[in-house]
């Protein structure tokens, strides 16, 4: 009989992932359509923020929404109503989405006329950032009370993040929530990261956040070169 | 969180590895599992004998080696553990480190004949 012998193999088990999601980002780019990544807790108000960006960017860019949240709490049809074409993901149970369930979602839409889609990624801070969507940028939303002590807590989901919105500002007066600690806390993972604080609900500091949204998709319209987003600077 | 979908990937792989081999038994399976990588050694081991059953892994040892996490600072260089000194330089202070090792997930070998 043989002996025993040592097999090298020495592959990522991320590496399929990370290539299809390449493949994907490099499509979108082609069509020219922005693909950005939102991932946060759930209960954070995506629903009220997502309505409120479409309903600011609806005149300028033909918006989509992929919806992969397990436990969904947003309504196609109030995503519908806010002037966007919503899909929903099958993702069964997962706890992420991966580049290949997001092209499930992305082959379903006519991208070549759609400048900006959102995924609506799992509920969640620890898995969806692990894997690499095929996204143009990746933001997460933070919320005020869920506590300013979060980026101690999940370090990797605030280092693979282009954006930071603080949501529900609103509120802050109610909740002992210091944005400048929280800051202070981003920063020391990712330097680079742009951070927001804004409501969702009234829409205070929502301005400049639009405009770096549509900058965003502008930008990634006319330039030809892929810019490495914080999530691909960390894929192992 | 994730580990039973990634294990049965890596089985799924394993079992295409062995097929270009034309390996009948696989012994060990060993994994590189970074202390950074989101991957939690305990639950891997956990779901294991779930994800082999029925496969050519079935009689498979798992051996888990855990890779610390180090990471090298981008202002001067210095190579440190990121445990302890959370992604701060110890030798010059700055921030702007990255992580160079921890982060991984990776099949490493089979001992199989």
């Amino acid at each position: 009989m043989d002996a025993f012998r040592v097999i090298e193999i020495k592959q990522s088990v991320y590496a399929d992932n990370n290539a299809e999601a390449d493949r994907l980002r490099g499509e979108m780019k082609n069509s020219k359509t922005f693909l950005l990544n939102l991932m946060s807790s759930p209960g954070s108000g995506k629903t009220t923020f997502l309505k409120r960006t479409i309903g600011e960017l609806k005149n300028d860019l033909k918006i989509a929404v992929l919806e992969a949240d397990i436990d969904s709490d947003v309504d196609a049809r109030a995503v519908a109503e806010a002037g966007a074409e919503a899909v929903q993901l099958h993702t069964g149970g997962m706890c992420h989405l991966t580049a290949g369930m997001t092209r499930q979602g992305t082959e379903t839409l006519d991208s070549e006329n759609i400048d900006l889609v959102v995924i609506e990624n799992i509920g969640n801070l620890i898995c969806p950032a692990e894997f690499d969507t095929g996204a143009a940028a990746n933001v997460m939303i933070l919320s005020v009370p869920e506590g300013d002590d979060k980026p101690l807590k999940y370090p990797n989901m605030f280092s693979v993040c282009d954006v930071l919105l603080i949501n529900k500002i609103d509120v802050q007066p109610y909740f002992d929530f210091n944005v400048d600690l929280c800051t202070e806390r981003v920063r020391k993972l990712n330097p680079d990261i742009r951070i927001f604080t804004l409501s969702g609900k009234t829409g205070e500091g929502f301005s400049p956040w639009i405009q770096w949204l549509k900058n965003a998709v502008r930008e990634w319209q006319v330039s030809d070169r892929i810019q490495e987003n914080a999530l691909m600077k960390t894929r192992h | 969180m994730h580990e039973l979908g990634l294990m049965a990937e890596i089985v799924d792989k394993i079992e295409a590895v062995a097929k270009e081999n034309n390996v009948t038994e696989i012994e060990t399976l060993v994994l590189d599992v970074g202390e950074y990588s989101g991957v939690v050694p305990e639950y891997v081991e956990e779901c294991y004998p779930a994800v082999i059953e029925g496969t050519l892994l079935e009689k498979t040892a798992l051996k888990i080696n855990v890779i610390p996490g180090k990471a090298r600072c981008e202002n001067c260089g210095t190579g440190f553990a990121v445990k302890g000194n959370e992604n701060c330089c110890p030798r010059c202070g700055s921030q702007k480190c990255k992580v160079i090792e921890g982060g991984e997930f990776v099949i490493k070998e089979i001992v199989a004949r």
